[in-house]
């Protein structure tokens, strides 16, 4: 083969893997919405917000779903239904991301993160309650 | 003050070293003892750091923020010793003393014979005095009354520390951080032999010298990777060894370029070509360390991980983007500054098929592989959100195909030219032993197109190199390493097939005593029974007892659950039968607590409220806290009974009764209330719930049981919920890894030997 049948050759494949790789990549990409737009799209999105205390929260295990409701950053309450159980560090968790899609009356997650800041982060709060010697 | 004074101090010879060895390499030879001094100063200096930071550990020094923060007196010392690196500056801490470690034993190696010492040294130096300037600002040695200014008084010194996340408390942290931190620095060398030898301008024996390096990187790194996947799968219950997260993906991104320059590095040292790609691929090995850290390190990319990224503060965010770009520029300096030499290097053609063609091909599509991976991973810096794991699978499948493929057909290529013939007759018998398997394959269950294919050509590849690892063995022993390597690769791909795709799932309910099947297996919840961890004694964790059972067999798996005071929330870990030929694993999901009372039974009433349950209405007066104080020492021990004050009317006779709970260390009794005239119903007082007014003021919850025989019974059984998986043939996976590792460190040997001829 020639050096220019190669070169051409080599542009080509790159040329025809980006492409592919675009495209799935297109097709892979998980926004970031609110519960109003997620009820407008029908793939996976993921949806920020914070976990409605005050509401119902329970485990079911027949189905093993988790159950509670969920308000997101621009206060759209939402009930969700959580494939597995309560995540961990649920309780302190100051923002969850709920990863899923909209199914009728409720989102349901695949998977929901926990985001804890201070998990490792200590506060000047925490260490006051160390008495000194 | 001794850390602090000490990072000024080895920040400073670092610098000065790195000019020494500059001012050599533009040959002033006499400055290269100075250069030399200069970096021992440093490396003794980061060492005595780390020593005197290991001392306070050990010793509970908690004035010290970073110690306060990451341990306390409970960890035993494998975990004590590991909080030196459990935290942000910890990390960094230990990022730097593994270079200036790998540094001593480069000076000593380049020191030796005509290794272009001074430019490898100057950049090497470089790069230690960047860690250290990380350190400044990111001290580990700031007092609590520092970094709480305002907080705490100026010489408090907390009694106990905060101890380490629960999530690491574990055996792998103990080794897994320390490997990956020595491939992140042993990686440095190749990056300065590649940047060195553009300095010097001599482009043909570099890669003999950065060879060893580069191969001890590759395999502590890899090693490292795979820990990281056995943590996740064996301990933190992911369920499996690889989620495609950010955090993996950003050290895995480096290793496969890392693979791709030893294969072409060799084919320059057999052939002399591709020195340009060489340059470029151990340039680029290093930045993407750098890349991954400022990804890991920075809170970048806080929102698209499971793993917890801390916000390091705006100056380390700042530091680690000059730290890249700095060293970027270095390097696009360096080509720039020799583009014209470069560019008159060889550009002979080989022919298309011969060895180093294919090896180049090769590390063409694992390039292929780390961009991939490095788009999905970089995504989210620009656009909030992250990328389905899909895409890693659906792109690197075939990409994993085609390396199977090359790794095969290249070793039965001969360098520089080849007689077609002979080669298509080679490729015969293990082509045809991979196809006869893949049948069988085939007709157990692989019946995904690509995954046949990826398994056809694993075997293949496999096949190719046993064989060639037997000659090896009988003839030339010393060249059997990448034989064995490449058999590792095989292996794990393979056991990436049956693991991952083929493993199956459910999801049980298991009540107590009563035995369910999963997957041929018959399983019992036994109950829990509590244990202490020597290393947590805050918590009281609880082995979750399942009997497994199959054909007359029968084992005891403990998943464990238990509640972290630490990260106020449930924490699990699995717990896995491990056969020859799968992995029986049991991942806990929660516990379901039987009810006493059905949601029928119950009412939740406000003062002066009044419901009806059937034939009986209930109207809540108060509480009755007899001589207790509200909130006082007897509600805090946990030991105190009070009452609800309650109108009963039934169809016939009203009367005000008062059931009460009775807390024994926070445990409830239900003390029973009845009607005089009427034993048919049963009143409990169940819950108080203390609210606000502008909620309507506190509540009482009562239940009302319709059963003449008071005694309370649960409803049900607690039920263990769990997650039971099969994970076929995970054991080659493991295996394979152990195999790379052990066929990397026979080419070091090699390698080692080569140089010293």
């Amino acid at each position: 083969m020639s050096k220019k049948a190669k070169t051409i050759l080599g542009i080509l494949i790159i040329v025809v893997f980006l492409a592919i790789g675009f495209m799935s990549f297109m097709d892979s990409k998980i926004e970031y919405v609110n519960f109003a737009e997620a009820k407008e799209r029908m793939r996976t999105v993921e949806v920020k917000g914070q976990w409605v205390k005050g509401k119902e929260s329970k485990f079911d295990g027949s189905t093993n779903t988790f159950t509670f409701y969920m308000v997101d950053d621009f206060n759209n309450e939402m009930k969700v239904v959580l494939d597995g159980a309560k995540p961990n560090n649920f309780d302190v968790a100051e923002a969850v991301v709920a990863k899923g899609k909209m199914k009728g009356d409720h989102f349901h997650a695949k998977d929901v993160l926990t985001k804890c800041p201070s998990k490792y982060e200590a506060d000047g709060k925490e260490i006051q309650n160390n008495t000194g010697k | 003050m001794i850390g602090k004074v000490l990072v000024y101090i080895y920040f400073t010879t670092a610098l000065l070293s790195c000019i020494s060895f500059f001012l050599t390499h533009l040959g002033k030879e006499k400055f290269l003892k100075f250069g030399r001094i200069f970096y021992h100063l440093t490396a003794a200096g980061i060492l005595a750091t780390a020593a005197y930071m290991m001392y306070l550990i050990l010793t509970h020094q908690f004035q010290f923020a970073y110690i306060w923060e990451q341990s306390n007196t409970e960890l035993q010392l494998p975990l004590l010793m590991s909080t030196f690196y459990s935290g942000q500056e910890g990390s960094f801490m230990l990022w730097l003393t593994m270079t200036a470690i790998i540094g001593i034993f480069l000076l000593n190696y380049v020191s030796k014979g005509d290794r272009l010492e001074a430019q490898v040294m100057c950049i090497f130096s470089l790069i230690v005095a960047f860690l250290s300037f990380i350190l400044i600002l990111k001290s580990p040695f700031l007092y609590v009354w520092e970094k709480f200014a305002g907080d705490v008084e100026v010489g408090f010194v907390p009694q106990e520390g905060r101890g380490l996340n629960p999530l690491l408390q574990n055996f792998w942290i103990t080794i897994h951080p320390p490997t990956l931190f020595l491939g992140f620095s042993s990686l440095a060398a190749p990056f300065c032999f590649a940047i060195g030898t553009l300095m010097k301008n001599r482009y043909n024996d570099w890669i003999k010298f950065s060879m060893p390096w580069l191969l001890f990187s590759g395999m502590i790194l890899g090693l490292g990777i795979m820990m990281g996947g056995y943590w996740a799968y064996g301990v933190l219950g992911w369920g499996g060894y690889w989620a495609w997260d950010p955090v993996e993906n950003s050290s895995l991104i480096p290793w496969l370029v890392i693979v791709a320059a030893i294969h072409t590095m060799i084919a320059q040292k057999r052939t002399g070509g591709y020195k340009k790609t060489n340059l470029l691929l151990c340039i680029s090995a290093y930045l993407l360390v750098l890349y991954s850290t400022f990804l890991t390190r920075s809170g970048i990319l806080g929102d698209s991980s499971v793993h917890s990224f801390v916000d390091p503060g705006y100056e380390v965010y700042l530091s680690l983007i000059i730290f890249i770009s700095l060293f970027t520029l270095i390097s696009i300096t360096a080509i720039f500054y020799r583009f014209k030499e470069l560019k008159a290097l060889n550009a002979e053609t080989n022919k298309m098929l011969s060895r180093e063609s294919t090896l180049f091909i090769g590390s063409i599509t694992l390039c292929a592989a780390a961009l991939v991976i490095f788009a999905g991973t970089t995504w989210p810096i620009f656009q909030k959100g992250t990328i389905d794991q899909e895409f890693y699978n659906r792109m690197n499948l075939p990409i994993a195909i085609l390396i199977a493929l090359i790794n095969g057909i290249s070793l039965l290529l001969k360098w520089k030219q080849n007689d077609e013939r002979s080669f298509f007759k080679s490729i015969l018998f293990p082509l045809t032993l991979a196809f006869i398997v893949t049948v069988g394959l085939v007709f157990v269950g692989v019946q995904d197109f690509l995954i046949a294919l990826f398994a056809l050509a694993s075997l293949f590849t496999f096949f190719v190199n046993a064989e060639l690892a037997v000659n090896a063995f009988r003839k030339k022993k010393s060249s059997i390493g990448a034989y064995v390597a490449h058999i590792g690769i095989a292996l794990v791909f393979l056991g990436i097939i049956a693991s991952s795709k083929y493993s199956r799932e459910e999801n049980l309910s298991l009540e107590l005593n009563r035995p369910q099947s999963a997957f041929g297996y018959t399983l019992t919840y036994m109950g829990a029974t509590p244990f202490q961890d020597p290393d947590n004694k805050t918590d009281t964790k609880y082995h979750f007892n399942v009997k497994v059972e199959k054909d007359d067999k029968e084992m005891i798996l403990k998943p464990v659950m238990y509640y972290s005071e630490y990260s106020k929330g449930l924490m699990k870990n699995p717990d896995i039968a491990n056969f020859v030929t799968k992995d029986f694993y049991l991942s806990p999901m929660g516990l379901v607590e039987p009810e006493l009372f059905s949601e029928d039974e119950l009412m939740e009433l406000k003062k002066g409220e009044e419901k009806k349950i059937g034939n009986v209405s209930v109207m809540f007066n108060d509480f009755d806290f007899g001589n207790i104080d509200q909130g006082g020492k007897e509600i805090q021990s946990g030991n105190y009974t009070i009452g609800a004050i309650i109108k009963v009317k039934d169809s016939k006779y009203t009367e005000t009764l008062e059931p009460k709970i009775k807390y024994t260390e926070g445990n409830p009794e239900y003390l029973v209330a009845k009607i005089t005239n009427n034993d048919t119903y049963n009143f409990y007082f169940v819950k108080m719930a203390v609210k606000g007014e502008d909620q309507g003021g506190p509540t009482a919850t009562i239940a009302v049981v319709n059963n003449k025989n008071a005694s309370l019974t649960p409803k049900a059984d607690e039920t263990l919920v769990l997650t039971a998986s099969v994970k076929p043939f995970i054991n080659v996976l493991w295996t394979g890894t152990v195999v790379l590792v052990l066929g990397f460190f026979i080419s070091i040997l090699k390698r080692r030997r080569e140089l010293k001829r």
